[in-house]
């Protein structure tokens, strides 16, 4: 990344914007800026961070996944219900790992086979995953775990959280998957533009099975550091996870058209996002007006040259009018 | 999209033959005589009277929704404007105001919010996807703080006579009939088309792209608003929770009703037919007391039965073309 590019310059504001709340809050609030809080902070953004890290690699490959935080509920749901059918807990958590996979390369086979959507193939089997996981829990939720399992996600490390670190570890492997292999590039490469990509003699395919595969696999892993955090398999897990992941993703700079975006952006976004919560939390003001904040931080983020150009008005309105048409 | 011109002729000489809606109409038809068969009593009037509400709402959403998507764009905030129109524009309910100051203020709230969805679309000059993301989040977020999550209830009587009996689906046929006409009928709506199948065509041969797709998105606006006061009229309350979710269930009928998502080609008729579709199924389901949990397993395998199919013929032509 070159200091000056537009990848350097979108972090750089995220680290502002953090920055920013960070300062802001430790003023307003006492207890902010305590090892304690900012512990809790760091081990609940685990795994959306972890999913934040397996959106941003299909996006930049000019893909979509809505399925991220069911595949997420339905790794944490193979794990518990393999360990109280008996079998060794090193088996389930691998078998959670395959069926992470397997709902991955689903999807690929629907977007690559029958060149479908993305957004829709992903719609679709996220509506069948998550009423697979109605079905078997119908309601309930499974705190059957090895107690070994649990405590781990009280482990510190440096003074760090045992689930933080993970997350730092799979954002270090993705961050140099990307920028150092030879796959990784071809990612970008795809995102940027499938067509030439492929006249390049990319299999664009193969690239396309790899994405949605390694994204199945990292969403199982945020489903089992969540079981670890929250201490059970709810139903409910990752409900609402696209949205906030696509949010921080997008915030960090990587554009949803494919061809590029970084790790680091993303998760900068998945922490802005969370010292938020933490902070209205605090404040004791209502949870909802992070919603609003986010929301406006997305459409600025993206938005900001259109902004501007809309800002000064009538003078360039011909330019963006042609510039809109030709995107 | 990349269809030869002779066939693009042949599927205007054929209505019939490619009349895109007809596997689905097929699809309805069997559901109906499967369900009438194996459920006493699905063939009740009561029945079908229930199961046309239930309709109605997503039905309604599902038309702004396939506009939008006709023009390759996306809507995600319906949900939210449907919420943010009732709670907000419903809270002089409890004062007695009455249904010809409440009705005109949600309408005129879902109209707002829709133009400032195509205002930021057409001037930021950033996907629809993400913008209606943002204030899909925006609008929620409002409609949390300012209603603190409270819900509005009692109602009084003359806000349910919208969702009684027939009337939700009359509601909804009459706003199909008018789509139909104004896609296939008006230059407004032949342009929505032109701006899907390609934006930069369009704009070269003069379609205001701009205004369409604000009046797309405003149009939009408005009918969530519009299925809103139904969804009013059939539970008796006012929710500030209340559409979280039916973004997805409208995108999902429209999918099913055979629109493209990468816009363009595609039909009100489908949209209406997925709704029913959809509805009618999950009303069997739930006859044949199937958990509702497993309500999304028949959405998301309907959803890629409907687009699979599409992609077959797709790449059966593209085959014919080699």
């Amino acid at each position: 990344m070159k200091p000056g590019s537009e990848q350097f310059r979108s972090i750089l504001i995220l680290i502002l914007v953090n920055v920013g709340i960070i300062l802001v809050l430790s003023f307003l609030s006492p207890t902010f800026l305590t090892y304690e809080n900012l512990l809790s902070v760091l081990k609940r953004m685990s795994e959306l961070g972890m999913l934040a890290i397996a959106e941003t690699i299909v996006f930049i490959s000019g893909g979509f996944d809505l399925s991220i935080g069911t595949i997420m509920a339905i790794s944490g749901l193979i794990a518990g219900q393999m360990y109280i059918l008996g079998l060794p807990f090193f088996l389930c958590i691998l078998l959670a790992l395959l069926g992470g996979m397997a709902a991955g390369l689903m999807n690929a086979l629907f977007i690559v086979k029958l060149r479908l959507q993305p957004f829709i193939v992903t719609l679709a089997t996220m509506s069948i995953l998550r009423s697979i996981v109605y079905g078997v829990l119908r309601g309930k939720t499974l705190s059957h775990f090895p107690e070994s399992y649990l405590a781990s996600g009280d482990l510190t490390i440096l003074g760090l959280p045992f689930l933080f670190i993970v997350l730092v570890i799979f954002a270090l492997l993705a961050t140099l998957f990307l920028q150092r292999t030879y796959v990784g590039r071809q990612i970008y490469a795809v995102g940027g533009n499938e067509r030439s990509a492929y006249l390049s003699g990319i299999s664009v395919n193969r690239i396309k099975y790899t994405v949605y595969i390694l994204s199945g696999f990292i969403c199982a892993c945020a489903g089992l550091l969540f079981s670890i955090r929250i201490r059970a398999v709810i139903p409910d897990a990752g409900l609402n996870s696209p949205l906030e992941v696509v949010t921080a993703v997008v915030i960090g700079g990587t554009a949803i058209t494919g061809g590029k975006g970084t790790i680091a952006g993303s998760l900068l976004g998945v922490l802005a996002l969370f010292l938020l919560t933490n902070g209205f939390s605090l404040l004791n003001l209502n949870p909802f007006w992070q919603l609003v904040v986010l929301g406006l931080l997305l459409i600025y983020v993206v938005g900001r040259e259109g902004i501007s150009k809309a800002l000064v008005g009538k003078r360039l309105k011909k330019k963006t009018h042609q510039s809109a048409a030709i995107k | 999209m990349n269809m030869p011109l002779e066939q693009k002729i042949q599927e205007k000489r054929s209505p019939l033959r490619n009349f895109r809606e007809l596997p689905i109409f097929l699809f309805i038809v069997g559901m109906l005589i499967v369900f009438s068969i194996v459920i006493p009593g699905f063939l009740s009037a009561r029945n079908f009277v229930n199961i046309s509400r239930q309709i109605a709402v997503v039905g309604i959403l599902s038309m702004g929704m396939t506009l939008a998507i006709l023009t390759a764009g996306i809507d995600l905030s319906v949900g939210s404007i449907l919420s943010f129109a009732i709670s907000i524009g419903g809270m002089g309910i409890p004062d007695g105001r009455t249904i010809w100051v409440v009705y005109p203020l949600v309408l005129g709230l879902g109209l707002i919010l829709g133009l400032v969805n195509g205002f930021l679309i057409t001037r930021v000059a950033v996907p629809a996807i993400i913008i209606t993301l943002g204030t899909m989040n925006i609008y929620r977020g409002i409609t949390m703080i300012v209603t603190q999550g409270r819900y509005i209830t009692p109602i009084p009587s003359q806000f349910l006579y919208i969702g009684r009996g027939l009337t939700p689906f009359l509601f909804l046929l009459g706003t199909v009939i008018l789509f139909i006409y104004i896609t296939l009928f008006t230059r407004f709506g032949r342009n929505i088309y032109a701006i899907g199948g390609s934006e930069q065509s369009a704009v070269y041969s003069g379609v205001p792209v701009q205004k369409y797709k604000i009046a797309v998105y405003a149009i939009s606006g408005v009918l969530s608003a519009f299925a809103g006061l139904i969804f009013v009229g059939r539970s008796g309350f006012i929710q500030p929770q209340a559409g979280i979710g039916y973004e997805m269930n409208a995108i999902a009928a429209v999918v099913i009703g055979g629109t493209s998502i990468a816009g363009g080609a595609g039909s009100i008729l489908g949209s209406f037919l997925g709704s029913v579709l959809m509805g009618l199924i999950l009303a069997g389901l739930t006859m044949l007391s199937v958990d509702p949990y497993w309500q999304g397993l028949v959405t998301g395998i309907l959803i890629i039965l409907a687009i699979s199919m599409d992609s077959f013929r797709q790449l059966r032509s593209d085959r014919r073309t080699l």
